[in-house]
């Protein structure tokens, strides 16, 4: 069992030097390099004398240094939050202003901007590892460690602003163990990293990896966007271990070489981010007959996934609908009523979280964390949102969202902030985000039901153009709905609310 | 409906979008109007709609990033 995540992957480079950590397309960097260049840059962070409670703001897509900023930052016992380069400007005006971080590492340039505090550029860094190189490591002792906050994931909020999840050392520890101890992963495993590391499905990747002395085999967005040089790549990374959304899946089994003839290491898959259908997951199978596919189960603030099953042909056979697993054994999982009861095993209810993992809420943000953490049994909890049942003997079934939450490709999105972004784009009085489900019961698109003010355009599709331009300014691509369509007036309900339900059934009818 | 015709309007409906039908070379990748979703639904369409056979390890972005590029391309493989 690991007991400190900084100190483990500090070993590795220790015992291996030059063992490597980071395969970005040919491009390597060993555990001593990640060692070297993140206690140069803690021991530069330290000297600036920062509020030791603050995160740090670490900027840019998936690159070595990233890693490097990540371990930088908790060795001088600053918490990190991770924000991918595509993050329109205003979101990381919004998050500055959230989380009041006490500096900021910009691996990418950042978008123009006037942040009120140090920025770390990329040359800037790259002369802190120079001239760091060879100092002593800093004392330990200033780590990140225990409770103290490790990382702060953002996440779409209702009212429009994202919340900061908090993931304590802790909290990571008890994941990370739990990922070595019950995916029978390889040894030093080989793991595709493929998620931005703004989205914590890259913790999945990421942690597992570093702490087991593996490496991280980079697939940058630049790669996955373009198909060709996609299935041209993946052969060449020798993958074991397989990280992703079903949506990025869904994709590769398109490819008929996608199998296990062409990649004959790959013998774990891993999902997280969204739901794992039946199709995919068999059609997966069916390509990899001899390797373990494991659906997981979490929000990011019970720190990534809490429950897994392994899909076996049982399951599938079992399941038409595939379970999302039995909780690992330091977390209890139940199943609650309206007046928060416990409810019989087999009946629907609220999805409850109880043990380590759990974060202790969203930074600078008492109310929306009252409203969503809890304690319970004597261990913090939390609410998910999510409908579930739960069979006698713990497997959990997911039934769906008690509110307006949805997961596109993975991301996750309230409704009510699209509306917020939508609503407050020129040429629209009023507006509401339907959710568009394909028959497998997950979200394919995103639909904006506008009321129009006046606009100069002839045509419905150049007004669209007006607004989606106006938006992609504040808000993230992922947000923005893929369709607009434009309506005298919106559906309302007895309470003079504007009646989602009712266009979501019909969208969905 | 010619091929230009009946390609433009896949285009249309996949981006949700009229300057593909304005600017015939506007990046479709470069201006945020496909995201790699989009590009495989575009692709479904295409075959669907059109009987043709695109595999997906020989869609190279480039080749396919602006209207007047897909239409080419796909003319070339009626």
């Amino acid at each position: 069992m690991i007991k400190n995540v900084i100190k483990q992957i500090d070993m590795v480079a220790t015992s291996d030097p030059t063992r490597i950590v980071y395969n970005n397309l040919g491009e390597t960097n060993t555990y001593q390099q990640l060692k070297e260049k993140s206690d140069a840059l803690a021991s530069h962070i330290i000297e600036l004398d920062l509020d030791k409670k603050s995160p740090i703001m670490v900027y840019g897509n998936q690159k070595f240094e990233m890693l490097v900023a990540f371990m930088g930052s908790v060795k001088a016992g600053h918490a990190y939050i991770p924000i991918d380069s595509h993050s329109p400007a205003e979101r990381l005006e919004e998050i500055q202003n959230i989380a009041k971080p006490a500096a900021c590492i910009a691996i990418a340039e950042l978008p123009e901007i006037e942040l009120s505090v140090p920025v770390i550029s990329h040359t800037k860094l790259v002369e802190i590892i120079e001239n760091g190189q060879g100092t002593v490591a800093p004392d330990p002792s200033l780590q990140v460690q225990g409770n103290d906050n490790f990382y702060i994931i953002f996440t779409s909020g209702t009212t429009g602003q994202p919340k900061g999840v908090q993931i304590s050392h802790d909290n990571l520890i008890s994941y990370v163990n739990w990922m070595i101890d019950d995916f029978s992963l390889p040894e030093r495993p080989n793991i595709l990293s493929q998620a931005p590391y703004s989205f914590d499905l890259s913790v999945m990747d990421v942690y597992p990896a570093l702490t087991m002395g593996g490496q991280l085999s980079v697939l940058p967005q630049e790669v996955t966007d373009n198909f060709k040089v996609l299935f041209q790549t993946l052969p060449t990374l020798d993958l074991q271990v397989w990280v992703s959304t079903p949506s990025f899946m869904d994709i590769c089994l398109l490819e008929p070489t996608f199998d296990a003839d062409h990649l004959p290491d790959l013998s774990r898959f891993l999902f997280c981010g969204e739901e794992l259908t039946h199709k995919t997951a068999s059609a997966l199978k069916k390509r990899f007959p001899m390797a373990k596919i494991f659906n997981t189960y979490g929000p990011t603030e019970a720190t990534v996934a809490v429950s897994s099953v392994e899909i076996t042909n049982d399951i599938l056979e079992a399941y038409p609908r595939l379970p999302i697993g039995y909780s690992k054994a330091d977390t209890k999982m139940t199943v609650v009523n309206s007046k928060n009861e416990v409810v019989p095993n087999g009946d629907e209810g609220e999805l409850i979280i109880i043990g380590p993992s759990v974060s202790k809420g969203y930074i600078n943000n008492p109310d929306k964390t009252a409203s969503a953490f809890f304690e319970m049994d004597g261990g913090n909890a939390y609410r998910t949102g999510d409908a579930a049942t739960i069979s006698s003997d713990g497997m959990l079934l997911y039934r769906g969202r008690i509110d307006f939450q949805v997961k596109l490709h993975g991301y996750r999105i309230e409704l009510e902030e699209v509306d917020h972004h939508v609503s407050s784009a020129p040429y629209v009085k009023q507006a509401i985000t339907i959710p568009k489900y394909d028959k497998d019961h997950k979200v394919s698109q995103l639909i904006a039901y506008v009321v129009q003010k006046e606009h100069p355009f002839d045509r419905d599709i150049e007004l669209t153009a007006a607004i989606k331009k106006d938006m992609a300014e504040t808000t993230m691509s992922y947000m923005i709905p893929q369709k607009f369509v434009y309506v005298d007036a919106l559906p309302l309900t007895q309470n003079g609310k504007i009646d989602r339900k009712k266009l979501i059934n019909e969208v969905n009818a | 409906m010619n091929t230009k015709d009946k390609v433009l309007e896949i285009l249309e409906n996949t981006t949700d979008s009229a300057e593909v039908r304005n600017n015939l070379d506007i990046n479709i990748f470069d201006e945020g109007l496909l995201d790699s979703m989009g590009s495989i639904q575009l692709i479904l369409e295409l075959q669907n709609e059109l009987g043709i056979d695109i595999p997906i390890s020989e869609f190279e972005r480039s080749e396919w990033a602006t209207p007047n590029l897909i239409i080419a391309k796909v003319e070339s493989m009626i």
